[in-house]
């Protein structure tokens, strides 16, 4: 049969965001594809060169509209290692706290977005109920609902506020009894069964190779997670393991595969804000003041020619990598970094994905594209 | 969480260092701990290695070391010159030795298949020698040239397809042997040599009165704009 070129996007649900996949078709069959970005880069990494470390951290925020706080604190890890920055106990707890809320958030965004393409439209609706629910304690700490600008190097910009802790447990516990309704919900669904299982097969030895990670290789039957290969903040004194999946066909995880492993991660995401809460150093009920040495050292503000540094962070979509520079500003002195690179999981993702999906047919293409997370904003930087 | 703990890390990175210098050392590649400065301190392997060895030391740390993961490409311009504003004494960041540096990052993660059915559940502490996941920094440093080159690893890890097009797009620094290179963030029509995070490409830097006075800036002139050129 003869083959054509399809363009999906850069306006098309199968997207989630704004870029361009050219697919060639023979009849329904996929045959080649190329993804197209770069529609909304904005030049995240120059504008950086000249804002110091502090400024920088609203626009890591803006990487990402869906888990902004991962970004964030992706960033000012990357920093604190550049500039030597020494961080309290307290902050760690906190900043480990918020990220583990945005990853069930980002999870539940990605669920809700996931499940119309598959074609169940309910979940979309209760899926953004429930991330209201993270969404406000987030807004408790940064005081924004999207882009929250919290953490700071070398702490947080405030303590948790007093009844955080008891509203976070209670909508814990809420959110649990909510994930089993949507197990039900999705588990039982043969529509949904239909359009995941058996669809958009990867190997886990493949991904890696090609740069995958996060959920994404999790799902495929590696618990490989890098809060615990590379620790960071205080992973390793908290309950919680890497959620982790059964590989179920020969040719590697599916789509179902990829729902599950994120069920299982909001699951443990729960376990550790829990359990964080029950070990805090002073206590959850405590508040105390901005800059209190609690929360927040004051670091070094120049980083001069020669120091670097970096950090593989685990974000909601996979591995986010900064590299900084020192030594940048107006006359080198290094108030600004002199370079700055991002690593962005889904910039690596969708090209593998593309090559992954050959040989399904045109309508696996929002089913596989989608059980990926992908994210255009920090795609294109 | 169970993690990896300090002395695994150590032993890790030590003989990871020991093992490159021994293999590579006579060709002029150097490896040595280094360590984060902040956080939990745990070291990683930093190599300097001359671009021209860098595909055969790619070669040997991906089959014979295990490092399965390329997760980033960075490139960097280091200029005799660089005025952060137009028309203001600058400084220079380089030296006729180092113009350009590549800085790649990688992750040893030892990731296997699991069996149909089956899935691998990695204890942390039990892990030891080529399994520790251990992180390694490699820098190529280029000297001051108008067409900085490097070899590709795409062969290699396939990972790094889109990180090189993503330096060349940005930073401008061409990969010798690698396919289907093309524009990925940048417009696909830009002028060949735009290349916006070289360092002669600067940002306009405005303060907040400016922003609030022209918000859309049609009002902004250049720095350098009542300067005879």
């Amino acid at each position: 049969m003869a083959e054509m070129w399809i363009t999906m996007g850069p306006q098309h649900p199968m997207t989630h965001g704004l870029w361009t996949l050219r697919v060639k078709v023979d009849g329904e069959t996929v045959v080649d594809t190329v993804p197209e970005l770069g529609y909304i880069h904005r030049g995240v990494e120059k504008i950086c060169e000249a804002r110091d470390f502090t400024q920088i951290t609203p626009y890591c925020d803006r990487l990402c509209y869906a888990s902004a706080m991962t970004w964030a604190q992706s960033y000012i890890y990357a920093a604190e290692d550049l500039l030597g920055a020494e961080v309290p106990e307290r902050a760690e707890y906190i900043r480990l706290i918020a990220v583990e809320m945005q990853r069930v958030a980002s999870h539940l965004m990605w669920l809700g977005a996931y499940c119309p393409d598959v074609g169940n439209l309910t979940v979309f609706v209760w899926c953004l109920r429930d991330r209201e629910l993270f969404l406000d304690l987030l807004q408790e700490l940064g005081g924004s609902r999207m882009h929250y600008n919290f953490p700071r190097v070398g702490g947080v910009k405030r303590d948790l506020p007093i009844g955080f802790a008891m509203r976070a447990r209670a909508k814990i516990e809420m959110f649990r009894k909510r994930l089993q309704e949507y197990e039900m919900l999705l588990d039982e669904s043969t529509i949904f069964l239909v359009r995941t299982q058996g669809v958009g097969a990867c190997k886990a030895e493949e991904m890696i190779n090609a740069g995958v990670t996060g959920p994404n290789i999790r799902a495929a039957g590696v618990n490989y997670d890098i809060r615990w290969a590379h620790p960071y903040s205080v992973y390793d004194q908290i309950d919680g393991l890497a959620a982790v999946e059964k590989v179920s066909s020969n040719e590697g995880s599916d789509c179902y595969d990829r729902y599950r492993v994120r069920m299982t991660e909001m699951i443990e995401s729960c376990n550790m804000i829990i359990s964080a809460l029950d070990s805090i150093p002073g206590g959850a009920e405590t508040h105390y003041n901005k800059k209190d040495e609690m929360i927040y050292l004051k670091p070094p503000i120049r980083a001069p020619a020669g120091q670097n540094g970096f950090h593989h962070f685990e974000d909601s979509r996979g591995e986010s990598t900064f590299y900084l520079a020192g030594g940048g500003g107006k006359k080198g002195r290094g108030e600004f970094p002199y370079r700055m690179s991002i690593r962005s999981p889904m910039f690596i993702t969708i090209p593998y994905v593309s090559k992954a999906m050959i040989g399904y047919k045109v309508a696996d293409i929002p089913a596989i594209m989608g059980s990926f997370d992908p994210c255009i904003g920090e795609t294109d930087r | 969480m169970q993690s990896i703990s300090s002395e695994q890390n150590l032993s890790a990175v030590g003989m990871a260092v020991e093992d490159t210098n021994k293999r590579f050392g006579e060709a002029g590649i150097s490896a040595e701990v280094c360590q984060h400065r902040s956080g939990r301190k745990y070291s990683f392997v930093h190599i300097n290695c001359p671009p021209n060895h860098w595909v055969s030391l790619a070669k040997w740390l991906r089959f014979e070391q295990g490092v399965d993961y390329l997760s980033m490409i960075t490139g960097i311009h280091f200029p005799l010159e660089f005025e952060f504003f137009s028309g203001q004494p600058g400084y220079a960041p380089g030296t006729p030795e180092k113009g350009w540096e590549v800085i790649i990052h990688l992750t040893r993660k030892g990731i296997k298949n699991p069996k149909l059915g089956e899935q691998t559940v990695i204890n942390a502490s039990k892990l030891v020698g080529m399994d520790v996941p251990l992180e390694y920094q490699v820098s190529l440093v280029l000297p001051q040239t108008d067409e900085p080159k490097v070899p590709s690893v795409q062969s290699i890890w396939e990972g790094a397809d889109w990180n090189e097009k993503e330096t060349w797009d940005l930073v401008g620094i061409e990969f010798e042997g690698h396919d289907n290179m093309m524009r990925v963030l940048n417009p696909h029509d830009s002028p060949p040599g735009f290349h916006p995070l070289q360092k002669q490409y600067k940002i306009r830097y405005h303060n907040h009165n400016e922003m609030y006075d022209d918000a859309q800036g049609f009002m902004r002139k250049p720095l350098d704009s009542d300067k005879k050129k």
